[in-house]
């Protein structure tokens, strides 16, 4: 245990500090990402050795995740993919004027994720890795399936909710489907002048800021020039009406939350933006006030942030348990170890005990530096809505440009599905449709796709998908409870409005 | 001079005091390439082989050289766009056998990279390239899988189809049609993805032998019998003199002597008069309007560095074999390389 505390020296710790402030940073500004930070710093660990490298990367990492919370929140932009599902309420809270209390609230959730997931990990990453691999591509399409119910308890109206949700589904299966991921790469939906663009499909994040940023701020500039919110009362300074009081009888949120978050971080292959969709899914569906959900309740943001950040900790069990990266930005900081020479697999815990406690270390140590950068620094951030419009959009306008081109090093067609998708953004918006549903119609899409058709040609028939496994009737069983409730509460809603309509 | 003009006037002395030196620097590589160098890999990982293996080459000569450069993981679709749009040399290319046998596989964005581009120097091979079946497989080794499949029994291979991962399921359908005329459909290809995809259809009994690498899987092997996780080598698809030259100690536990049992002439796939083997190797790919004295200039700081010794020393650690080839050489050699694997993709067509 000496020898550990040998390594643990106090550029260390600055390290893991530094890395969160930057990766804060990263993450709040639309287009960039926890991923591209890390990807960005990669090359820094040969210089820095392993430990050192492994505690800027982790620092990043967390901070790159909970960035993402500040512009969803104030700018109804989702910093990173996983973030969106807090644009369904931060936004709102954040236009009544309580963008401050909103942020508070989603900065010790996140926190409270990171700290569960990171517990797990340590306790029971071999454990769970053993559990994750019964997941086969049924199971995981099945998971998919789950969130992607959301979509019906989600919507105003559940049918045009849905029609959004197909939109999304048939936009994200534009392009090809990949070799890489055993299809035939050959491209479809497009006219054969698109493939040099369209072979990849639409780029996720571009589609996503341009959706939520662009069309946001069109929509804006339609109601004409402002001097900002000063018509508004904005609750800033003295906690902005922030107190820890709101987490009362939110306990079952935020431990269902972090545990559905670590657990959709440790399927492989299951993208982190739908460990958030799931944790709001379940929080709308098993509460018994979810109707304000989606208008401005907090704890919409606990369910989405402490989801979120719990993501690292389930992303890393599957790293450092089978040497399988849980998502995308583990893929990335895989390299440390490869750069250094370093075998990740079944075997790494046990064989590379320092680096396994110092990871931890640095785990932790990020996350409570991420809580008090920015618990304390968020009565600052919060006055960014107080810049008035015409001087704040055209910056955002930029950033999310110099990001959309910079997200896949460099392709000048992102920045164009930025525009269409923040016009069409805009228009959809202006015909009735609905974005929430579209967009995780898009995220999900694809990822459905592999897995329903992988299982059946692993499997050959329909029937697997209810007879693979008990994991798979418990899904079945999610599945079916979470759209007969939304079924249930369309209803409701239908009769209410028909009460109200007739008196 | 008035007082807020006092930082405007350090501004601007700062930033010609910073042009001087970004100029000096620039001019200090007095060779054709200069400025940044941004050199695009044919894979996304920054994990994988390709990232690191370009790293440690591409680290060596910006020192050689002085240069900018930077290692891009981009995919092999951009890396080729990329290449395609820069003829001046600040975009250059690392890839491996996967880039040709994309193309010869039918792969959407593969050309001919011997007509499309310059082939630069070959740099290393990576030895890593493997079958594997779970520990318990009743199939003790490939000699067994072969014969198995020639009697009639349906055996199922994982592996990411269209290039380095599919070619070793090529060459043993291949050898199983010289051996057992007619019988090679019963070696069935799992289409999958990642390495992940790859393991997890070994667990969940969908595949008897999958692809893998001795990097990624060789703790697997290490699991005891009754784990689930746990699997074997069988063949390594690596030359026998190429796995001789890793270190002795070899991979994790795995020891040289170990690996060498799974390679010729232990195990053996024909392909009529030879045996095939297949070794991944990372070279350099070049736009074809790209200055022949750059390609010059690349290849003698390679000649020099590899001639230093130390790069050797650091690909040996990484467990990569160094393999440095001139332009010409490679380009000859690789595509003899080439067209051998296209007999095979033809003959099982």
């Amino acid at each position: 245990m000496l020898d550990i505390l040998s390594l643990l020296d106090i550029s260390f710790f600055l390290l893991a500090a530094l890395g969160a402030l930057i990766g804060i940073i990263f993450g709040a500004i639309p287009g960039m990402t926890a991923t591209m930070a890390v990807a960005v710093c990669l090359p820094l660990t040969y210089a820095l050795g392993l430990h050192h490298g492994l505690a800027l990367l982790l620092g990043l990492y967390v901070g790159g995740i909970s960035g993402g919370m500040v512009p969803a929140v104030l700018l109804n932009i989702p910093g990173t993919p996983s973030s969106i599902t807090t644009t369904f309420d931060g936004y709102p809270m954040a236009q009544r004027g309580e963008g401050e209390r909103a942020l508070r609230v989603s900065v010790v959730a996140s926190v409270v994720g990171g700290l569960v997931s990171a517990a797990i990990l340590f306790l029971f990453a071999p454990l769970l890795a053993e559990f994750s691999i019964k997941f086969s591509y049924v199971e995981k399409f099945l998971i998919i399936l789950l969130a992607l119910t959301v979509i019906a308890s989600m919507s105003r109206n559940m049918l045009v909710g849905i029609f959004s949700g197909v939109i999304g589904i048939w936009l994200s299966l534009i392009g090809t489907y990949s070799i890489s991921d055993g299809g035939n790469g050959k491209t479809r939906l497009m006219f054969d002048f698109l493939e040099p663009y369209l072979f990849e499909g639409f780029s996720l994040l571009p589609v996503l800021i341009g959706i939520f940023g662009i069309a946001t701020i069109l929509l804006e500039a339609e109601d004409g020039v402002k001097s900002g919110l000063s018509g508004k009362e904005i609750k800033i300074g003295k906690g902005g009406g922030f107190s820890f009081g709101i987490f009362k009888g939110r306990l079952t949120n935020l431990v269902r939350s972090s545990f559905i978050g670590t657990f959709v971080g440790m399927l492989p292959g299951v993208g982190g933006s739908a460990a958030s969709v799931l944790a709001y899914t379940q929080e709308k569906n098993l509460s018994r006030d979810s109707s304000e959900m989606g208008k401005g309740a907090p704890q919409g943001l606990i369910a989405s942030e402490s989801a979120n950040n719990a993501l690292t900790g389930g992303a890393l069990i599957p790293l450092l348990s089978l040497g399988i990266p849980g998502d995308s930005t583990t893929a990335v900081l895989i390299g440390a170890f490869t750069l250094q020479g370093i075998q990740v697999g079944p075997l790494f815990i046990p064989e590379n005990a320092d680096t396994w406690y110092v990871m931890m270390t640095a785990l932790v140590f990020a996350n409570v530096v991420m809580f008090f950068l920015m618990f304390y620094a968020i009565k600052h951030i919060a006055k960014v809505v107080l810049v008035p419009q015409y001087i704040l959009y055209p910056i955002i306008v930029m950033m999310c440009v110099v990001g959309a081109y910079a997200i896949n090093y460099g392709i000048m067609f992102d920045v164009w599905t930025l525009l269409i998708f923040g016009v069409l953004g805009y228009l959809i918006q202006k015909v009735g449709l609905e974005v929430a549903p579209l967009i995780i119609g898009f995220i999900l899409g694809g990822q459905a796709e592999v897995y329903f058709v992988k299982s059946l040609e692993s499997f050959g028939t329909y029937s697997i998908f209810f007879t693979k496994s008990p994991i798979a009737v418990v899904l079945w069983l999610l599945i079916a409870a979470s759209v007969a409730f939304s079924v249930a509460m369309g209803l409701k809603s239908h009769v209410k409005r028909r009460l109200e309509t007739s008196q | 001079m008035s007082m807020p003009n006092v930082p405007k006037t350090l501004g601007a002395s700062v930033l010609m005091v910073g042009m001087a030196f970004g100029s000096a620097a620039a001019l200090a590589a007095d060779g054709p390439l200069r400025g940044n160098v941004r050199v695009v890999i044919g894979s996304t990982s920054t994990g994988g082989d390709t990232y690191q293996n370009s790293s440690i080459v591409v680290d060596a000569l910006a020192e050689k050289l002085d240069l900018n450069m930077k290692v891009d993981a981009v995919g092999a679709s951009s890396a080729f766009r990329f290449l395609d749009r820069d003829p001046r040399g600040n975009t250059l290319m690392i890839f491996h056998d996967q880039s040709y046998l994309g193309y010869l596989y039918g792969v959407e964005g593969y050309d001919n990279i011997f007509e499309k581009y310059t082939i630069g120097p070959t740099v290393a091979i990576n030895p890593g390239n493997a079958y594997l079946v779970p520990k318990d497989s009743p199939y003790e080794n490939l000699d067994q899988i072969i014969a198995a499949v020639g009697d009639g029994e349906e055996v199922r291979v994982a592996i990411q189809p269209g290039g380095v991962s599919e070619i070793g399921f090529s060459a043993l359908k291949n050898a199983i049609a010289i051996e057992h005329p007619g019988s090679e459909d019963n070696l069935v290809a799992v289409n999958t993805g990642s390495q992940a995809d790859k393991n997890q259809q070994l667990f969940d009994d969908q595949a008897d032998l999958i692809n893998g690498t001795v990097q990624a899987n060789e703790q697997y092997t290490r699991l005891p019998e009754d784990d689930q996780k746990a699997m074997r080598f069988v063949w390594l698809t690596a030359r026998q003199s190429t796995i001789e030259e890793a270190p002795e100690e070899g991979l994790g536990q795995t020891s040289r002597e170990q690996l060498l049992e799974y390679v010729e002439p232990n195990v053996t796939v024909t392909m009529g008069d030879e045996n095939f083997t297949f070794d991944k190797e990372f070279f350099f790919l070049y736009n074809k309007d790209m200055d022949p004295a750059i390609v010059e200039q690349i290849d003698e700081a390679l000649t020099e560095i590899y001639a230093e010794g130390e790069i050797q020393q650091v690909q040996k650690n990484s467990f990569f074999i160094p393999n440095f080839k001139p332009s010409d050489e490679a380009a000859e050699y690789l595509e003899n390389k080439m067209s051998a694997y296209e007999g095979i993709i033809e003959n099982i067509q």
